[in-house]
């Protein structure tokens, strides 16, 4: 399969760069973060029982 | 899902950090997209704006409008199908920093939905429930979970 193939799968080929790490550790998007827990202390995760039919 | 996206991802090794440049009449403006885990074990808030250059920081409410919406959101949809594989049975939390955004992300969701729903469970939450998304309807934040393939 040639790069230009692997590529256009759904799952893309990324390139590692571990100075990306910084940004785990960072508040970066803090206050969206907060934000989702404050939601989902709320309203939980959807019930096992919602799921499409297939 | 076969739409165009920026090929030239970086990650860390953790696949939580993801970068790529948008390309557009407003130069080159680079990306991040971070999963971080919420409180709820498994369930990761998605999060993705333009990365300052300078300072490193990240400005969420800046609109770059690099004419590249549909790009720039195919990318980050492919960075979701990396982190996943990676996190098997994990939960997507997302939702915009403002009311329009979130609702570009859910005309996104909805223009892909026969696609997305191949591998993910998607639910969109609407006055405090969350529903199975369907197009539509005006939801406040939106639940991805990878399918299993069987």
């Amino acid at each position: 399969m040639k790069f230009k193939d692997l590529n256009n799968q759904k799952t893309p080929v990324v390139s590692i760069d571990n100075s990306l790490k910084k940004f785990i550790e960072l508040p970066v998007f803090q206050e969206k973060l907060d934000k989702a827990n404050e939601v989902l202390e709320k309203v939980g995760l959807p019930p096992k029982s919602l799921k499409a039919q297939r | 899902m076969k739409l165009p996206r920026y090929a030239l991802i970086k990650a860390d090794d953790t696949f939580s950090v993801y970068e790529f440049v948008s390309e557009g009449p407003r130069g080159k403006i680079p990306k991040l997209v971070k999963y971080a885990e919420t409180n709820i074990p498994g369930v990761f808030n998605l999060a993705f704006e333009d990365k300052d250059e300078n300072t490193n920081e990240i400005n969420d409410l800046v609109v770059s409008n690099n004419r590249d919406s549909e790009k720039v959101l195919a990318t980050v949809v492919a960075t979701a199908y990396a982190f996943t594989q990676q996190h098997s049975g994990c939960y997507i939390y997302a939702t915009g920093s403002t009311k329009a955004r979130t609702r570009l992300y859910r005309m996104g969701i909805s223009k892909y939905l026969e696609e997305i729903k191949i591998d993910f469970e998607v639910y969109g939450l609407k006055e405090d429930q969350w529903q199975l998304f369907e197009k539509g309807i005006e939801y406040d934040a939106f639940l991805f979970q990878r399918l299993k393939k069987m």
